[in-house]
């Protein structure tokens, strides 16, 4: 794999200053979230020279695949993403069928990320940002067309407690639709206040790194009734 | 250091500022026309009872005063010196300050709030820090302390009160002193600090927290330059006193370089909406919003419960309909009243256009029974039935009172309310809206009732829209201090 899809977040040995100054791909940006206790889909990566995919091994269909290509930051744009993939056949058609797309060039790809899908759920964002007066802060907010058009989010300061959480959580706009306002599903607060406080709060990632992180996005953050899974991220080092 | 001596050192640190017992001039002229005059004249009217000592590099005398050609040539150390000279030429007057001026105040422009300014400024804090001088601006207007009878503004209000300012803008404050003490804002001091080169908004904001005649603090920003700090002084607060914050600037677009969604959303007035809400400062969006919210804190002290239920009572349908929006619109309940007391409430008998339920209209003809007093039996229901509000609105339109001739039936409401506000128990605010037409006379009279009603710690509004900010600016606090309070455990 080229430099970049190999970080690995989750060992401990790695040194965020060799990184530093560039985006961590999806694949990285997951390990790194992982690490500091946020929920992310069990995944393998297949690399891109590998020419039969045979089992699925311990991962759970249905299965979602996404492009680990060079230059390619909206992977479903440029049709480098599959999902409901139910066995290892449909895994490699799915890849074949993204190597014959001619929107990513052929040389780009290194390689693809096979990950369980998240249970259904309400889609969330979270992101974090090093602020120029107040340091690291963190954002969290309605995902899909309500932060898109709505620009329904609300920021704070880290370290954030918990009780802050809930509080930018239930300031929103669109609070009640997590409540399961018409009949939508409710999701669970707890697991989604725990997801912000191990981005946000003390001893948390946005701490952690400081000054080193300069941009975060997760994006979306699949909130179900019981758990909160980042499902895609991206991390920019400063 | 700890808190408490920490704070002791603010007090004593900051005491010549808002206390100096030598005050120095510099800018004012022999003919009487520069702007050191002015301030010579508005110190003077004010009572300022230290020494004063212009300077100017020839003159003898200014305004009577006898003139020194330096800092350094005073009779005695200088606690506060008013700097208004052409901006190039403040680096050379403050050299000769040597360890003898505790606090400059640099009104003069030229500075860094322009673009080749920057220059300069940096010349000038150079400059300051030799001359150990702590710097207040530059490009600022002055400082306003009642306590040290230390003004920059003319017909200054000499009464001590509880509201502490600080603003990045020197006209802004003109107006915030002005309007505000017209209004019975009753002030512990002010600073303006420009472009806030040396001393900054947390500085002086670390006094005022720890200032015993400060129990609210009003602050006009543009900016900060460690968020952080401000931040950390919040934090160790611990809501102690109420922040009122105007945050200019908010709409402006971010100078930010942005490759994530997150950077995108990330504009000024989301950021200052999130930390407001999370330090628990009250975020206003106007100067009169500002204003109401300070008198607020005046006058009323926070309700344990947080306030959501509101009665409102006054003469007028359409501004009682009006009035109910207002309050709704910013998340306050006007709740129908229990049928026991509406029961009572009809019992009176009321004529007929009176409406007993929330929001409670009574016409003026029926605020007139009794010469007015008919309200104290109204009021007392309210307040001693089943459906106690956690705040009582009173709005009076006060010339269509004043248009009863017969008795003063005004100053028989006004005397009725004071007369409930010394009986009403501490969990409920009561507010009160004297409305007008701007008729001068009537505004005159107006104004006088307002004042002293302030003056018993009733909060009085010139229209609805006012009371209800002031009071959504309570209720903000009054939520912070319950999530203090309980901490993580609210759920």
């Amino acid at each position: 794999l080229a430099r970049g899809a190999d970080v690995d977040w989750a060992s401990d040995s790695v040194d965020p200053g060799e990184t530093a100054g560039k985006t961590l791909d999806e694949h990285a940006s997951k390990a790194l979230l992982k690490r500091y206790g946020i929920a992310v889909p069990k995944s393998r990566v297949v690399p891109a020279d590998l020419s039969i995919v045979h089992d699925l091994g311990e991962l759970e269909p249905p299965l979602a695949l996404k492009v680990i290509a060079r230059g390619v930051v909206h992977k479903s744009d440029v049709g480098g993403v599959r999902l409901g993939l139910l066995d290892a056949n449909a895994v490699q058609d799915a890849i074949e069928a993204i190597r014959g797309d001619r929107r990513i060039a052929a040389g780009a790809i290194v390689g693809y990320l096979l990950e369980e899908m998240a249970p259904k759920g309400h889609e969330i964002v979270v992101g974090g940002l090093l602020d120029p007066r107040f340091g690291p802060v963190i954002m969290a907010g309605l995902g899909g067309v309500f932060v898109e058009i709505l620009k329904d989010v609300a920021f704070r300061a880290c370290p954030i407690t918990e009780s802050d959480g809930y509080d930018m959580i239930t300031g929103l706009k669109g609070a009640d639709i997590l409540a399961g306002a018409r009949g939508g599903m409710r999701v669970g607060i707890a697991p989604l206040i725990e997801a912000l406080v191990c981005i946000g709060g003390k001893g948390g990632l946005m701490m952690d790194l400081g000054p080193k992180l300069r941009e975060l996005d997760v994006n979306p953050l699949i909130v179900s009734s019981d758990r909160a899974i980042a499902v895609d991220a991206r991390v920019l080092l400063a | 250091m700890t808190s408490i001596e920490s704070a002791q050192a603010a007090l004593a640190r900051y005491s010549p500022l808002f206390q100096p017992r030598s005050v120095a001039v510099v800018g004012a002229s022999p003919n009487g026309s520069g702007p050191g005059n002015n301030f010579l004249r508005h110190l003077r009217a004010y009572g300022f009872a230290g020494e004063i000592y212009p300077i100017h590099p020839s003159a003898q005398t200014i305004d009577g005063l006898k003139v020194y050609p330096a800092l350094d040539a005073t009779p005695q150390d200088i606690d506060y010196a008013y700097v208004a000279i052409a901006a190039e030429r403040v680096p050379d007057v403050l050299a000769t300050a040597n360890g003898r001026v505790r606090f400059a105040q640099i009104m003069s422009s030229g500075f860094a709030e322009n673009r080749n300014g920057w220059e300069l400024q940096a010349r000038l804090v150079d400059t300051a820090r030799l001359a150990k001088v702590r710097l207040l601006g530059p490009n600022c207007m002055g400082t306003h302390s009642p306590r040290g009878r230390l003004t920059f503004v003319e017909n200054a209000d000499t009464d001590l009160g509880p509201i502490g300012v600080l603003s990045q803008s020197g006209g802004l404050s003109i107006d915030i002193l002005r309007r505000g003490q017209i209004r019975g804002l009753k002030f512990s001091g002010l600073v303006t600090l420009g472009n806030s080169a040396d001393l900054d908004a947390c500085d002086l904001l670390e006094y005022f927290l720890a200032d015993p005649q400060t129990r609210v603090i009003g602050l006009y920003l543009e900016d900060v330059r460690d968020g952080r700090r401000l931040l950390d002084l919040l934090q160790a607060a611990t809501g102690t006193k109420p922040v009122v914050l105007l945050k200019g600037g908010r709409t402006r677009q971010g100078q930010r370089a942005t490759a994530s969604h997150t950077g995108a959303m990330a504009g000024d007035d989301r950021i200052w909406t999130g930390v407001a809400r999370q330090f628990g400062m009250a975020l206003v969006q106007t100067l009169d919003e500002f204003l109401n919210a300070l008198l607020g804190f005046q006058c009323l002290r926070p309700n344990t419960a947080t306030t959501r239920r509101v009665v409102l009572f006054g003469n007028g349908g359409g501004t009682s309909v009006l009035a109910a929006d207002s309050f709704g619109a910013l998340g306050f309940e006007i709740e129908r009243l229990k049928a026991s007391t509406l029961e009572v409430l009809e019992g009176l008998h009321l004529p007929a256009g009176s409406s007993v339920d929330n929001p409670i209209d009574v016409p003026a003809n029926a605020l007139r029974m009794q010469d007015g007093r008919v309200v104290a039996k109204i009021l007392d229901v309210l307040l001693h039935h089943d459906s106690v509000p956690d705040a009582l609105v009173i709005h009076i339109n006060v010339p269509v009172i004043l248009g009863y001739k017969q008795a003063d039936i005004l100053a028989n409401l006004i005397d009725v309310i004071l007369t409930l506000n010394a009986r009403i128990s501490t969990e409920v605010h009561l507010l009160l809206v004297l409305r007008s037409d701007g008729d001068l006379a009537i505004e005159e009279r107006r104004r006088r009732f307002a004042h002293q009603a302030i003056g018993e710690s009733i909060p009085t509004f010139g229209e609805l829209i006012d009371a209800a900010q002031a009071l959504s600016a309570m209720r903000d606090y009054e939520r912070f201090l319950a999530k203090i309070a309980t901490g993580c455990d609210a759920f």
